[in-house]
Protein backbone atom coordinates (compact mmCIF):
# COMPACT_ATOMS: atom_id res chain seq x y z
CA UNK A 1 0.00 0.00 0.00
CA UNK A 2 2.75 2.27 1.30
CA UNK A 3 4.65 1.74 -2.60
CA UNK A 4 0.87 2.74 -4.12
CA UNK A 5 0.44 6.12 -2.70
CA UNK A 6 4.24 6.64 -3.80
CA UNK A 7 3.62 5.28 -7.41
CA UNK A 8 0.46 7.27 -7.44
CA UNK A 9 2.03 10.37 -6.05
CA UNK A 10 4.79 9.92 -8.49
CA UNK A 11 2.84 9.40 -11.48
CA UNK A 12 0.18 12.03 -10.79
CA UNK A 13 3.36 14.82 -10.08
CA UNK A 14 5.12 13.70 -13.60
CA UNK A 15 1.62 14.11 -15.34
CA UNK A 16 1.26 17.60 -13.97
CA UNK A 17 4.81 18.41 -15.28
CA UNK A 18 4.70 16.87 -18.68
CA UNK A 19 1.59 18.74 -19.32
CA UNK A 20 1.73 21.99 -17.11
CA UNK A 21 0.70 24.13 -20.03
CA UNK A 22 -3.22 22.60 -20.06
CA UNK A 23 -2.44 22.09 -16.25
CA UNK A 24 -2.80 25.76 -15.87
CA UNK A 25 -5.43 26.58 -18.41
CA UNK A 26 -7.44 23.70 -16.84
CA UNK A 27 -6.74 25.19 -13.10
CA UNK A 28 -7.49 29.32 -14.09
CA UNK A 29 -10.72 28.11 -15.92
CA UNK A 30 -11.94 26.52 -13.24
CA UNK A 31 -10.86 29.42 -10.61
CA UNK A 32 -12.60 31.76 -13.21
CA UNK A 33 -15.91 29.89 -13.15
CA UNK A 34 -15.92 28.68 -9.83
CA UNK A 35 -15.13 32.03 -8.89
CA UNK A 36 -18.32 33.04 -10.15
CA UNK A 37 -20.24 30.55 -9.11
CA UNK A 38 -19.38 32.01 -5.32
CA UNK A 39 -19.78 35.32 -6.51
CA UNK A 40 -23.25 34.28 -7.36
CA UNK A 41 -24.12 32.76 -4.56
CA UNK A 42 -22.32 35.84 -2.57
CA UNK A 43 -24.29 37.87 -3.85
CA UNK A 44 -27.44 36.23 -3.93
CA UNK A 45 -27.05 35.89 -0.44
CA UNK A 46 -26.14 39.44 0.39
CA UNK A 47 -29.56 40.60 -1.69
CA UNK A 48 -31.38 37.70 0.69
CA UNK A 49 -29.94 39.88 3.54
CA UNK A 50 -30.93 43.28 2.40
CA UNK A 51 -34.51 42.29 1.22
CA UNK A 52 -35.21 41.57 4.42
CA UNK A 53 -33.62 44.68 6.08
CA UNK A 54 -35.48 46.55 3.82
CA UNK A 55 -38.99 44.45 5.07
CA UNK A 56 -38.06 44.85 8.23
CA UNK A 57 -37.61 48.65 7.69
CA UNK A 58 -40.99 49.15 5.81
CA UNK A 59 -42.26 52.36 7.06
CA UNK A 60 -45.70 54.12 5.47
CA UNK A 61 -45.09 58.17 5.85
CA UNK A 62 -48.84 59.97 6.52
CA UNK A 63 -47.93 63.45 5.42
CA UNK A 64 -50.09 65.99 7.08
CA UNK A 65 -51.63 69.32 5.60
CA UNK A 66 -49.35 72.61 7.07
CA UNK A 67 -51.43 74.39 9.65
CA UNK A 68 -54.08 71.91 10.54
CA UNK A 69 -54.94 71.79 14.44
CA UNK A 70 -52.75 69.67 16.21
CA UNK A 71 -56.39 68.11 17.64
CA UNK A 72 -56.77 66.75 14.00
CA UNK A 73 -53.05 65.33 13.68
CA UNK A 74 -54.16 63.82 17.72
CA UNK A 75 -56.94 62.31 15.65
CA UNK A 76 -55.08 60.27 13.25
CA UNK A 77 -51.87 59.65 15.01
CA UNK A 78 -54.79 57.72 17.13
CA UNK A 79 -56.49 56.24 14.58
CA UNK A 80 -53.27 54.98 12.54
CA UNK A 81 -51.91 53.09 16.00
CA UNK A 82 -55.55 51.27 16.39
CA UNK A 83 -54.82 49.46 13.46
CA UNK A 84 -53.65 46.02 14.19
CA UNK A 85 -50.41 45.93 11.82
CA UNK A 86 -48.88 49.27 12.71
CA UNK A 87 -46.48 48.96 15.51
CA UNK A 88 -45.77 52.90 16.28
CA UNK A 89 -45.76 56.03 15.00
CA UNK A 90 -43.50 58.69 15.05
CA UNK A 91 -44.60 62.34 15.07
CA UNK A 92 -42.21 64.52 12.91
CA UNK A 93 -43.11 68.42 13.30
CA UNK A 94 -42.60 70.74 10.00
CA UNK A 95 -39.57 71.91 10.99
CA UNK A 96 -37.65 68.29 11.30
CA UNK A 97 -39.31 67.87 7.63
CA UNK A 98 -37.92 71.06 6.37
CA UNK A 99 -34.02 70.37 7.62
CA UNK A 100 -34.31 66.97 6.26
CA UNK A 101 -36.06 67.88 3.24
CA UNK A 102 -33.10 70.68 3.13
CA UNK A 103 -30.52 67.44 3.33
CA UNK A 104 -32.13 65.61 0.78
CA UNK A 105 -32.65 68.19 -1.89
CA UNK A 106 -30.10 70.38 -3.58
CA UNK A 107 -29.69 74.09 -2.85
CA UNK A 108 -31.27 75.10 -6.40
CA UNK A 109 -34.75 72.76 -5.22
CA UNK A 110 -34.80 73.54 -1.57
CA UNK A 111 -34.72 77.29 -2.11
CA UNK A 112 -38.48 77.52 -2.30
CA UNK A 113 -39.30 75.71 0.53
CA UNK A 114 -39.97 77.01 3.95
CA UNK A 115 -41.04 76.01 7.25
CA UNK A 116 -44.34 77.01 6.83
CA UNK A 117 -44.81 75.19 3.92
CA UNK A 118 -43.79 72.32 5.10
CA UNK A 119 -46.00 69.27 5.91
CA UNK A 120 -45.57 67.77 8.89
CA UNK A 121 -45.59 64.23 9.22
CA UNK A 122 -46.49 60.65 11.24
CA UNK A 123 -44.04 57.95 10.47
CA UNK A 124 -45.49 54.69 10.92
CA UNK A 125 -43.56 51.48 11.26
CA UNK A 126 -45.74 48.24 10.65
CA UNK A 127 -45.55 44.90 11.82
CA UNK A 128 -46.11 43.41 8.91
CA UNK A 129 -44.95 45.16 5.30
CA UNK A 130 -47.73 43.57 2.89
CA UNK A 131 -50.36 45.67 4.53
CA UNK A 132 -48.64 49.18 3.77
CA UNK A 133 -50.54 49.41 0.60
CA UNK A 134 -53.88 49.06 2.44
CA UNK A 135 -52.83 51.41 5.20
CA UNK A 136 -51.87 54.21 2.68
CA UNK A 137 -55.09 53.48 0.72
CA UNK A 138 -57.43 53.75 4.44
CA UNK A 139 -55.52 56.99 5.08
CA UNK A 140 -54.94 58.85 1.65
CA UNK A 141 -58.32 60.62 1.37
CA UNK A 142 -59.03 62.17 5.31
CA UNK A 143 -59.20 65.49 5.99
CA UNK A 144 -56.04 67.03 6.80
CA UNK A 145 -53.62 64.32 4.94
CA UNK A 146 -51.68 65.37 2.12
CA UNK A 147 -50.90 62.36 1.16
CA UNK A 148 -49.46 58.64 2.14
CA UNK A 149 -46.33 57.39 0.61
CA UNK A 150 -45.18 53.37 1.33
CA UNK A 151 -42.14 51.83 -0.67
CA UNK A 152 -43.48 48.81 -1.28
CA UNK A 153 -43.38 49.46 -4.81
CA UNK A 154 -39.70 50.40 -4.41
CA UNK A 155 -38.60 47.13 -2.65
CA UNK A 156 -40.64 45.23 -5.29
CA UNK A 157 -38.76 46.56 -7.72
CA UNK A 158 -35.54 46.24 -6.24
CA UNK A 159 -36.26 42.87 -5.44
CA UNK A 160 -36.94 41.38 -8.72
CA UNK A 161 -34.54 43.21 -10.50
CA UNK A 162 -31.92 41.17 -8.26
CA UNK A 163 -33.68 37.90 -8.63
CA UNK A 164 -33.00 38.49 -12.60
CA UNK A 165 -29.16 39.35 -11.77
CA UNK A 166 -29.33 36.44 -9.47
CA UNK A 167 -30.12 34.34 -11.95
CA UNK A 168 -28.39 35.97 -14.82
CA UNK A 169 -25.20 35.01 -12.53
CA UNK A 170 -25.93 31.19 -11.73
CA UNK A 171 -26.84 30.76 -15.60
CA UNK A 172 -23.25 32.44 -16.68
CA UNK A 173 -21.74 30.50 -13.77
CA UNK A 174 -23.43 27.27 -14.90
CA UNK A 175 -22.09 27.38 -18.40
CA UNK A 176 -18.34 28.49 -17.05
CA UNK A 177 -18.63 25.76 -15.34
CA UNK A 178 -19.38 22.97 -17.93
CA UNK A 179 -17.00 24.70 -19.98
CA UNK A 180 -14.59 24.46 -17.56
CA UNK A 181 -15.32 20.39 -17.28
CA UNK A 182 -15.13 20.28 -20.85
CA UNK A 183 -11.78 21.66 -20.61
CA UNK A 184 -10.46 19.32 -17.79
CA UNK A 185 -11.54 16.39 -19.45
CA UNK A 186 -9.79 17.42 -22.25
CA UNK A 187 -6.15 17.90 -20.32
CA UNK A 188 -6.66 14.72 -19.15
CA UNK A 189 -7.59 13.20 -22.61
CA UNK A 190 -4.71 14.57 -23.90
CA UNK A 191 -2.29 13.45 -20.72
CA UNK A 192 -3.64 10.17 -21.02
CA UNK A 193 -3.51 9.63 -24.73
CA UNK A 194 0.24 11.19 -24.44
CA UNK A 195 1.33 7.95 -22.61
CA UNK A 196 -1.35 5.42 -24.23
CA UNK A 197 1.94 3.70 -24.89
CA UNK A 198 2.32 3.13 -21.12
CA UNK A 199 -1.52 2.60 -20.52
CA UNK A 200 -1.07 -0.21 -22.61
CA UNK A 201 1.67 -1.89 -21.29
CA UNK A 202 0.25 -1.65 -18.56
CA UNK A 203 -3.04 -3.38 -19.43
CA UNK A 204 -0.93 -5.84 -21.03
CA UNK A 205 0.82 -7.08 -18.06
CA UNK A 206 -2.58 -6.58 -15.70
CA UNK A 207 -2.89 -3.69 -14.01
CA UNK A 208 -6.20 -3.64 -13.09
CA UNK A 209 -8.40 -0.36 -14.42
CA UNK A 210 -8.56 1.21 -11.10
CA UNK A 211 -4.32 0.98 -10.94
CA UNK A 212 -4.73 2.92 -14.21
CA UNK A 213 -7.00 5.30 -13.82
CA UNK A 214 -5.98 6.48 -9.74
CA UNK A 215 -3.08 8.40 -10.56
CA UNK A 216 -5.27 10.24 -13.30
CA UNK A 217 -8.09 10.84 -11.23
CA UNK A 218 -5.78 12.24 -8.39
CA UNK A 219 -4.23 14.66 -11.12
CA UNK A 220 -7.48 15.83 -12.24
CA UNK A 221 -8.85 16.20 -8.18
CA UNK A 222 -5.77 18.33 -7.46
CA UNK A 223 -6.77 20.58 -10.62
CA UNK A 224 -10.24 20.66 -9.18
CA UNK A 225 -8.56 21.61 -5.95
CA UNK A 226 -6.22 24.58 -6.83
CA UNK A 227 -8.65 26.08 -9.22
CA UNK A 228 -11.30 26.01 -6.60
CA UNK A 229 -9.31 26.90 -3.57
CA UNK A 230 -8.07 30.36 -5.68
CA UNK A 231 -11.60 30.87 -6.33
CA UNK A 232 -12.74 30.48 -2.82
CA UNK A 233 -10.01 32.82 -2.05
CA UNK A 234 -11.99 35.44 -4.79
CA UNK A 235 -14.90 34.64 -3.03
CA UNK A 236 -13.62 35.63 0.17
CA UNK A 237 -12.41 38.60 -1.46
CA UNK A 238 -15.11 39.54 -3.00
CA UNK A 239 -17.13 39.46 0.65
CA UNK A 240 -14.09 41.81 1.88
CA UNK A 241 -14.51 44.39 -0.79
CA UNK A 242 -18.55 44.19 -0.45
CA UNK A 243 -17.92 45.21 3.22
CA UNK A 244 -15.34 47.91 2.80
CA UNK A 245 -17.98 49.49 0.46
CA UNK A 246 -20.72 49.05 3.18
CA UNK A 247 -18.22 50.26 5.51
CA UNK A 248 -18.11 53.58 4.52
CA UNK A 249 -20.24 56.16 6.63
CA UNK A 250 -23.44 56.76 4.71
CA UNK A 251 -25.37 54.04 4.54
CA UNK A 252 -25.95 52.04 1.19
CA UNK A 253 -27.19 49.32 -0.62
CA UNK A 254 -23.86 47.43 0.53
CA UNK A 255 -24.62 48.13 4.34
CA UNK A 256 -27.39 46.16 3.93
CA UNK A 257 -25.51 43.13 1.78
CA UNK A 258 -23.00 42.62 4.78
CA UNK A 259 -23.68 39.23 6.14
CA UNK A 260 -21.94 36.95 8.64
CA UNK A 261 -18.10 35.40 8.07
CA UNK A 262 -19.96 32.07 8.37
CA UNK A 263 -22.02 32.28 5.49
CA UNK A 264 -19.02 33.20 3.27
CA UNK A 265 -16.76 30.70 4.50
CA UNK A 266 -19.81 27.82 3.85
CA UNK A 267 -19.93 29.26 0.20
CA UNK A 268 -16.37 29.19 -0.19
CA UNK A 269 -16.50 25.65 1.14
CA UNK A 270 -19.19 24.44 -1.60
CA UNK A 271 -16.99 26.18 -4.26
CA UNK A 272 -14.02 23.91 -3.41
CA UNK A 273 -16.19 21.01 -3.10
CA UNK A 274 -17.44 21.67 -6.51
CA UNK A 275 -13.96 21.74 -7.87
CA UNK A 276 -12.78 18.75 -6.79
CA UNK A 277 -15.88 16.91 -7.57
CA UNK A 278 -15.73 18.45 -11.34
CA UNK A 279 -11.88 17.59 -11.56
CA UNK A 280 -12.18 14.05 -10.14
CA UNK A 281 -15.38 13.00 -12.26
CA UNK A 282 -13.72 14.87 -14.90
CA UNK A 283 -10.80 12.82 -15.46
CA UNK A 284 -12.45 9.46 -14.46
CA UNK A 285 -14.88 10.32 -17.26
CA UNK A 286 -12.30 10.75 -19.49
CA UNK A 287 -10.09 7.92 -19.00
CA UNK A 288 -13.26 5.45 -19.55
CA UNK A 289 -12.62 5.26 -23.08
CA UNK A 290 -8.51 4.39 -22.84
CA UNK A 291 -9.82 1.27 -20.86
CA UNK A 292 -12.40 -0.48 -23.01
CA UNK A 293 -11.30 -3.74 -23.70
CA UNK B 1 -3.26 -24.92 -20.63
CA UNK B 2 -5.04 -23.19 -23.87
CA UNK B 3 -7.71 -24.56 -25.71
CA UNK B 4 -10.15 -23.06 -28.54
CA UNK B 5 -13.27 -24.81 -29.47
CA UNK B 6 -14.97 -23.92 -32.66
CA UNK B 7 -13.65 -20.95 -32.63
CA UNK B 8 -14.80 -18.10 -35.26
CA UNK B 9 -14.31 -14.16 -34.98
CA UNK B 10 -15.10 -11.29 -38.14
CA UNK B 11 -13.81 -8.34 -37.26
CA UNK B 12 -16.39 -5.29 -38.13
CA UNK B 13 -15.19 -4.55 -41.17
CA UNK B 14 -16.59 -7.90 -42.74
CA UNK B 15 -12.93 -9.51 -42.66
CA UNK B 16 -13.36 -13.09 -41.47
CA UNK B 17 -9.72 -13.58 -39.20
CA UNK B 18 -10.63 -17.24 -37.64
CA UNK B 19 -13.08 -20.18 -39.37
CA UNK B 20 -13.98 -22.45 -36.65
CA UNK B 21 -10.63 -23.11 -35.21
CA UNK B 22 -10.26 -26.00 -32.73
CA UNK B 23 -6.65 -26.38 -30.70
CA UNK B 24 -5.37 -27.99 -27.44
CA UNK B 25 -1.94 -26.98 -25.86
CA UNK B 26 -0.61 -28.46 -23.03
CA UNK B 27 1.35 -27.22 -19.97
CA UNK B 28 4.52 -26.86 -21.26
CA UNK B 29 4.13 -27.10 -24.37
CA UNK B 30 6.60 -24.72 -27.40
CA UNK B 31 3.68 -24.34 -30.51
CA UNK B 32 4.79 -22.24 -33.45
CA UNK B 33 1.76 -20.71 -34.75
CA UNK B 34 2.32 -19.96 -38.68
CA UNK B 35 0.80 -19.00 -41.48
CA UNK B 36 1.04 -16.02 -44.12
CA UNK B 37 0.30 -11.86 -43.35
CA UNK B 38 -3.31 -11.89 -42.50
CA UNK B 39 -4.04 -16.01 -41.31
CA UNK B 40 -5.54 -15.21 -38.28
CA UNK B 41 -2.40 -15.66 -35.85
CA UNK B 42 -2.38 -12.16 -34.26
CA UNK B 43 -6.46 -12.43 -33.70
CA UNK B 44 -5.45 -15.97 -31.85
CA UNK B 45 -3.19 -13.90 -29.54
CA UNK B 46 -5.75 -10.88 -29.10
CA UNK B 47 -8.65 -13.87 -28.11
CA UNK B 48 -6.52 -15.50 -25.58
CA UNK B 49 -5.31 -12.04 -24.12
CA UNK B 50 -8.99 -11.07 -24.39
CA UNK B 51 -8.71 -7.92 -26.63
CA UNK B 52 -11.39 -9.56 -28.63
CA UNK B 53 -14.10 -11.58 -27.57
CA UNK B 54 -15.16 -14.51 -30.23
CA UNK B 55 -18.07 -14.49 -32.32
CA UNK B 56 -18.55 -18.06 -31.91
CA UNK B 57 -17.38 -21.00 -29.96
CA UNK B 58 -15.52 -21.13 -26.21
CA UNK B 59 -11.89 -20.30 -24.93
CA UNK B 60 -9.99 -21.66 -22.30
CA UNK B 61 -7.17 -19.86 -21.00
CA UNK B 62 -5.43 -21.46 -17.32
CA UNK B 63 -9.08 -22.86 -16.37
CA UNK B 64 -10.82 -19.89 -17.17
CA UNK B 65 -13.17 -19.71 -19.92
CA UNK B 66 -11.91 -16.10 -21.32
CA UNK B 67 -15.05 -14.92 -23.17
CA UNK B 68 -17.80 -15.65 -19.47
CA UNK B 69 -14.86 -13.66 -17.31
CA UNK B 70 -15.67 -10.49 -16.09
CA UNK B 71 -14.53 -7.60 -16.91
CA UNK B 72 -12.81 -6.64 -13.61
CA UNK B 73 -11.06 -9.96 -13.52
CA UNK B 74 -9.41 -9.56 -16.80
CA UNK B 75 -6.42 -7.75 -15.48
CA UNK B 76 -5.66 -10.83 -13.22
CA UNK B 77 -6.16 -13.39 -16.36
CA UNK B 78 -3.54 -11.51 -18.02
CA UNK B 79 -0.76 -11.78 -15.03
CA UNK B 80 -0.78 -15.57 -16.12
CA UNK B 81 0.29 -14.60 -19.40
CA UNK B 82 3.60 -12.93 -20.40
CA UNK B 83 3.18 -11.18 -24.35
CA UNK B 84 6.23 -10.28 -26.34
CA UNK B 85 5.81 -8.18 -29.52
CA UNK B 86 7.67 -7.65 -32.80
CA UNK B 87 7.92 -3.63 -32.23
CA UNK B 88 9.01 -4.68 -28.39
CA UNK B 89 6.44 -1.64 -26.82
CA UNK B 90 9.11 -1.02 -24.47
CA UNK B 91 8.71 2.78 -22.68
CA UNK B 92 11.39 4.58 -24.05
CA UNK B 93 11.38 7.41 -21.16
CA UNK B 94 12.18 4.28 -18.85
CA UNK B 95 15.41 2.22 -18.35
CA UNK B 96 16.03 -1.61 -19.25
CA UNK B 97 15.10 -1.90 -15.05
CA UNK B 98 12.24 0.53 -14.83
CA UNK B 99 10.59 -1.10 -18.35
CA UNK B 100 10.59 -4.32 -16.41
CA UNK B 101 10.18 -3.16 -12.83
CA UNK B 102 7.66 -1.28 -14.34
CA UNK B 103 5.49 -4.62 -14.69
CA UNK B 104 6.00 -5.80 -11.53
CA UNK B 105 5.08 -2.58 -10.27
CA UNK B 106 1.85 -1.95 -12.23
CA UNK B 107 0.24 -4.95 -10.46
CA UNK B 108 1.00 -3.69 -7.21
CA UNK B 109 4.35 -6.07 -6.15
CA UNK B 110 6.28 -4.89 -3.01
CA UNK B 111 9.80 -3.47 -3.71
CA UNK B 112 11.74 -6.04 -2.41
CA UNK B 113 10.06 -8.71 -4.95
CA UNK B 114 11.08 -6.56 -7.47
CA UNK B 115 14.63 -5.57 -6.31
CA UNK B 116 15.26 -9.39 -6.35
CA UNK B 117 13.29 -10.60 -9.27
CA UNK B 118 14.70 -8.01 -12.06
CA UNK B 119 18.24 -8.68 -11.62
CA UNK B 120 17.28 -12.11 -11.94
CA UNK B 121 15.47 -11.69 -14.97
CA UNK B 122 17.77 -9.60 -16.54
CA UNK B 123 20.80 -12.02 -15.92
CA UNK B 124 18.16 -14.48 -18.23
CA UNK B 125 17.99 -13.14 -20.50
CA UNK B 126 21.41 -11.56 -20.80
CA UNK B 127 21.41 -8.14 -19.85
CA UNK B 128 21.95 -7.81 -16.49
CA UNK B 129 24.81 -5.30 -17.61
CA UNK B 130 22.76 -3.09 -19.62
CA UNK B 131 19.97 -2.53 -16.72
CA UNK B 132 20.59 1.37 -16.59
CA UNK B 133 20.76 1.81 -20.45
CA UNK B 134 17.20 3.32 -22.21
CA UNK B 135 16.07 1.21 -25.00
CA UNK B 136 17.06 3.92 -27.74
CA UNK B 137 20.50 2.90 -26.66
CA UNK B 138 20.00 -1.17 -27.39
CA UNK B 139 19.81 -2.76 -30.75
CA UNK B 140 17.02 -4.86 -31.90
CA UNK B 141 18.23 -7.80 -30.21
CA UNK B 142 18.38 -6.38 -27.08
CA UNK B 143 15.55 -4.56 -26.77
CA UNK B 144 13.34 -7.77 -28.10
CA UNK B 145 15.10 -9.16 -24.74
CA UNK B 146 14.34 -6.71 -22.55
CA UNK B 147 10.44 -7.25 -24.15
CA UNK B 148 10.76 -10.91 -22.90
CA UNK B 149 12.19 -10.46 -19.77
CA UNK B 150 9.04 -7.61 -18.92
CA UNK B 151 6.90 -10.65 -20.39
CA UNK B 152 8.49 -13.21 -18.18
CA UNK B 153 9.29 -11.52 -15.15
CA UNK B 154 6.05 -12.22 -13.56
CA UNK B 155 6.84 -16.08 -14.10
CA UNK B 156 3.16 -16.54 -16.13
CA UNK B 157 1.86 -19.94 -17.17
CA UNK B 158 2.10 -18.56 -21.03
CA UNK B 159 4.30 -16.58 -22.58
CA UNK B 160 2.54 -15.66 -26.09
CA UNK B 161 5.13 -13.55 -28.75
CA UNK B 162 3.24 -12.17 -31.98
CA UNK B 163 6.18 -12.19 -34.49
CA UNK B 164 8.90 -11.85 -31.94
CA UNK B 165 11.83 -12.09 -34.53
CA UNK B 166 9.80 -10.00 -37.38
CA UNK B 167 12.13 -6.98 -37.00
CA UNK B 168 15.37 -8.86 -36.38
CA UNK B 169 18.26 -10.23 -38.54
CA UNK B 170 18.33 -14.10 -38.66
CA UNK B 171 21.50 -14.48 -36.53
CA UNK B 172 19.46 -12.77 -34.02
CA UNK B 173 16.31 -13.99 -34.18
CA UNK B 174 18.27 -17.51 -32.99
CA UNK B 175 19.19 -16.27 -30.21
CA UNK B 176 15.50 -14.56 -29.35
CA UNK B 177 14.07 -17.96 -30.23
CA UNK B 178 16.88 -20.34 -28.11
CA UNK B 179 15.84 -17.42 -25.29
CA UNK B 180 12.59 -18.26 -25.86
CA UNK B 181 13.05 -22.41 -25.77
CA UNK B 182 14.80 -22.07 -22.52
CA UNK B 183 11.93 -20.40 -20.85
CA UNK B 184 9.77 -23.02 -22.07
CA UNK B 185 11.91 -25.33 -20.54
CA UNK B 186 11.19 -23.93 -17.18
CA UNK B 187 7.84 -25.21 -17.54
CA UNK B 188 6.44 -22.45 -19.39
CA UNK B 189 3.81 -22.71 -22.08
CA UNK B 190 5.12 -20.90 -25.51
CA UNK B 191 2.64 -20.11 -28.37
CA UNK B 192 4.81 -18.04 -30.89
CA UNK B 193 2.88 -16.47 -33.80
CA UNK B 194 5.93 -16.30 -36.92
CA UNK B 195 6.49 -16.60 -40.49
CA UNK B 196 9.65 -17.09 -39.59
CA UNK B 197 10.32 -20.15 -41.96
CA UNK B 198 14.28 -20.58 -40.41
CA UNK B 199 13.17 -20.75 -36.62
CA UNK B 200 10.66 -22.54 -37.14
CA UNK B 201 12.82 -25.44 -38.95
CA UNK B 202 15.47 -25.12 -36.67
CA UNK B 203 13.53 -25.99 -34.07
CA UNK B 204 11.20 -28.66 -34.90
CA UNK B 205 8.62 -28.56 -32.10
CA UNK B 206 4.84 -28.44 -32.90
CA UNK B 207 3.24 -26.39 -35.27
CA UNK B 208 -0.13 -25.00 -36.08
CA UNK B 209 -0.52 -22.93 -39.40
CA UNK B 210 -3.48 -21.31 -40.26
CA UNK B 211 -4.50 -20.15 -43.95
CA UNK B 212 -7.28 -17.48 -44.18
CA UNK B 213 -8.44 -18.36 -40.79
CA UNK B 214 -8.24 -21.80 -41.31
CA UNK B 215 -6.29 -24.51 -39.36
CA UNK B 216 -5.21 -26.13 -42.01
CA UNK B 217 -2.21 -28.38 -40.16
CA UNK B 218 -1.47 -29.19 -36.51
CA UNK B 219 1.89 -31.28 -36.10
CA UNK B 220 4.14 -32.53 -33.91
CA UNK B 221 7.96 -31.91 -34.49
CA UNK B 222 6.89 -29.72 -37.58
CA UNK B 223 8.55 -27.24 -40.08
CA UNK B 224 7.42 -24.38 -41.79
CA UNK B 225 5.94 -25.33 -45.19
CA UNK B 226 4.92 -28.77 -46.40
CA UNK B 227 6.93 -31.50 -47.87
CA UNK B 228 10.47 -29.95 -46.41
Amino acid sequence: MAANIQYVARETASNLWRNRLMTVAAVLTIAVSLSLVGAAMLLKQGVAHATTQWQHGVNVDVFLNPGIPAAQEKVIDQDLLQLPYVRTCTYRSQAYDYNEAKHLLTPDESQSLTTATMPASLRCVLNDPSQARGVAQQFSGRPGVKNVTFPSQAVHNMQQVTRILQWVFLIVAVILLLSASVLILNTIRLAIFARRREVSVMKLVGATNWFIRVPFMFEGLLQGLSGAVIAACSVFGLHLVLNALGDSRTSNVFTQMRMPVGEVLTTSAVVVLIGLVVGTAGSAFAIRRFLET
Amino acid sequence: MICLENVSKTYQTGTVALRDVSLDIEKGEFVFLVGSTGSGKTTVIRLLLREELPDGGRIWVAGHEVARLSQWRVPYLRRNMGCVFQDYRLLPNKTVFENVAFALEVIGRPKHVIASQVPQVLDLVGLGRKRDSLPGQLSGGEQQRVGIARAFVNRPLILLADEPTGNLDPKTSLGIVRLLDRINRTGTTVVVATHDATIVDMMRRRVIELDQGTMVRDQARGVYGYGT
